[in-house]
């Protein structure tokens, strides 16, 4: 493999899809913030901070909604899904821009926890397409993005474990073509899941709904 | 034309709100869907609260999407058209209570009756809302616009109640005052004595400074989803709350109309009202503490449970005050499970409960409020919410639960020592 091109997918080219990708969440970002807030004008109740603040951690409290309290598989398959999609993501950075920190353990820790993510993929997969509910809300876009992820998982896997310049050269490359299709598709799910937590967990916050100390 | 103005109400609906749940926030997880009642009753892949949403944000997506508006088939974005206009009149109407369950089990946050609503609003802008919603709106209305010619048959309904008062108290002059200028609550029935008398009951019982509106709590504008309609009803009873300067407004045990005066009128009207509001349930926990009513709970000993209204709790945030009044009236109270914010909403919610062709639909997506119930083993529920008591009434004969289901004044007063 020709070490120029190497260097050229390892860097410029994520770069260059690394400013693709934050040009387009900016737009979309100042888009989003420019449309009117009903603001809550009443003497208030609670505390909007700490109801904000409860929305952004309330995914890690499996028992502060019945949705993960009761199917707490599918909680522990969304933490371990989500961790090796950080992972998968960490290590488009470290590889290129911090080669030292990837000695062979590293390497092989990352790979053992996205390991889970890319299996868990196929659940999902088989979910999305076995179950009625599920595929009635699924349209192209979940099931590419869903592959589009399995792949950048498998690639990220290859290229931690084997790495040769053959499987660093396609996992970059995907990388590259990943973060290109990133702004338009359900994947940004994670920008715009910090304007529903502010919005949504101020009002409850303000309202004295959340958090609040009873049981459910 | 009737498309042209559903388009230009969604799109007036785009706030950061609607835009957010309208955008690719939604992951198609699917955890929010044996969060709805409508879903769990029917067990159709329709009534999710995702895909009733989709149906919404797809419209919204075709719009300010990107990808959507280039490769609409790619995310199922699509133009509005008239037969889908016509199919959103169930979807937003009947199928969804606007109940917020969705919204509290959804690890986004996506605010799911945020579109709906919208979607009320374009049905509305199209003509397409129930008759019977808009009906009911109109008359509130009427009623201000009419008030000379309801207020003498008002007044003598009144005097026939204040007789009940009377005799229940046993003191010839216990009163309920009308246009009291001055007093320090203005409170705000329902239409009906069940909403009147017990709430004259305590006042008259707690010493309370009090005269009652001339106007009734519900609010049909809100549940048609036509705001301007929504605020002309509310101003009613702000503008008679300025006339008599009163402190503050006591809402009778009616859901929307705590959500709307409460929280949602300083919006409408650019910033705090001049008073207080308050629901009666507050005003009934601050009188147990501070023991202006004599209260023997053995009084009512049969076992006890109590719904939480979506809009009471879930929205509202009155969680704890009613329990606290309930353990102070009742010797056997009983938690439904789950309860306060993950409470099931009736069936009923959202003006649903007026709309007597979908009583049917109604009554079955009340299924997992009548399976909490008969959990509890409780001879009594009780709501705080008028729609919530008459869809429990229904589903106590559909479903034979063998219960009463009654208000929290009601069975305060019954507690009473007089």
């Amino acid at each position: 493999m020709d070490s120029g091109f190497v260097h050229f997918v390892e860097f410029e080219l994520q770069i260059i899809a690394l400013s693709w990708l934050v040009i387009f969440y900016v737009i979309k970002v100042l888009q989003l913030s420019r449309l009117p807030l009903p603001q809550e004008k009443e003497p208030r109740k609670g505390s909007p901070v700490l109801g904000a603040l409860h929305s952004y951690t309330n995914i890690f409290i499996p028992w502060s909604m019945e949705s993960s309290k009761k199917h707490f598989w599918r909680w522990v398959e969304f933490g371990a899904y989500h961790v090796g999609a950080l992972i998968a993501i960490l290590n488009t950075f470290t590889t290129p821009f911090a080669p030292g920190i990837m000695t062979q353990p590293v390497r092989w820790a990352f790979a053992i926890l996205i390991v889970p993510a890319f299996l868990l993929g196929f659940v999902k997969l088989a979910r999305r397409i076995s179950r009625p509910e599920m595929r009635l809300i699924s349209n192209p876009d979940d099931y590419f993005s869903l592959a589009s992820v399995e792949i950048f998982f498998f690639t990220g896997i290859m290229a931690l474990l084997l790495d040769t310049s053959v499987w660093r050269t396609i996992y970059f490359l995907i990388t590259a073509a990943f973060l290109f299709y990133v702004p338009f598709s359900k994947i940004s799910h994670y920008v715009y899941f910090f304007f529903a937590a502010t919005f949504t967990g101020k009002r409850y916050g303000w309202r004295g709904i959340r958090p609040q100390a009873g049981k459910t | 034309m009737t498309l042209d103005l559903a388009n230009k109400e969604l799109e007036k609906k785009y706030t950061k709100l609607v835009g957010t749940a309208a955008s690719n926030i939604c992951a198609h997880c699917g955890w929010c869907m044996d969060s709805c009642h409508v879903y769990l009753a029917s067990g159709n892949p329709e009534n999710t609260p995702v895909a009733k949403a989709e149906r919404i944000r797809r419209v919204y997506k075709q719009k300010h999407d990107w990808l959507s508006k280039v490769f609409p088939f790619w995310t199922g974005a699509k133009k509005l058209t008239e037969e889908e206009l016509e199919k959103w009149v169930k979807l937003a109407y009947r199928d969804c209570t606007l109940c917020e369950r969705c919204v509290v089990n959804c690890p986004m946050g996506v605010e799911t009756p945020q579109l709906i609503a919208a979607a009320r609003a374009a049905l509305v802008a199209a003509g397409k809302a129930p008759e019977i919603l808009t009906q009911l709106a109109d008359m509130a209305i009427s009623r201000e616009e009419n008030a000379e010619l309801y207020r003498d048959y008002f007044l003598e309904q009144v005097k026939e109640i204040e007789k009940q008062l009377q005799e229940f108290l046993g003191k010839p002059d216990a009163a309920i005052p009308i246009d009291r200028e001055g007093s320090k609550i203005l409170y705000v029935p329902l239409s009906g004595a069940h909403t009147i008398l017990p709430e004259a009951i305590i006042f008259n019982a707690a010493h309370e400074s009090w005269t009652m509106s001339m106007f009734e709590a519900s609010n049909y504008g809100v549940f048609l989803g036509d705001s301007a309609k929504a605020k002309r009803i509310t101003e009613r009873i702000i503008n008679e709350a300025k006339r008599l300067k009163v402190k503050e407004i006591v809402l009778t045990e009616c859901g929307h109309a705590y959500t709307t005066l409460r929280w949602e009128a300083p919006k409408w009207f650019g910033g705090p009202l001049p008073f207080r509001v308050r629901s009666i349930l507050e005003v009934l926990d601050e009188y147990i503490r501070e023991n202006r009513l004599k209260l023997d709970p053995s009084k009512n000993s049969e076992p006890v449970t109590y719904h939480d209204s979506c809009n009471l709790g879930r929205k509202g945030g009155l969680l704890e005050e009613p329990r606290r009044v309930l353990k102070a009236i009742a010797q056997d109270f009983r938690e439904m499970t789950p309860n306060r914010l993950q409470s099931f909403c009736c069936g009923g919610g959202a003006g649903l409960v007026a709309v007597e062709e979908w009583s049917e639909a109604r009554i079955k997506a009340g299924k997992p409020k009548a399976d909490q119930i008969r959990e509890t083993g409780a001879k009594i529920v009780v709501t705080s919410c008028d729609n919530c008591r008459h869809q429990i009434n229904e589903l106590n004969e559909h479903y034979h639960l063998g219960i009463k289901v009654t208000s929290l004044t009601e069975l305060t007063v019954q507690a009473m020592v007089i």
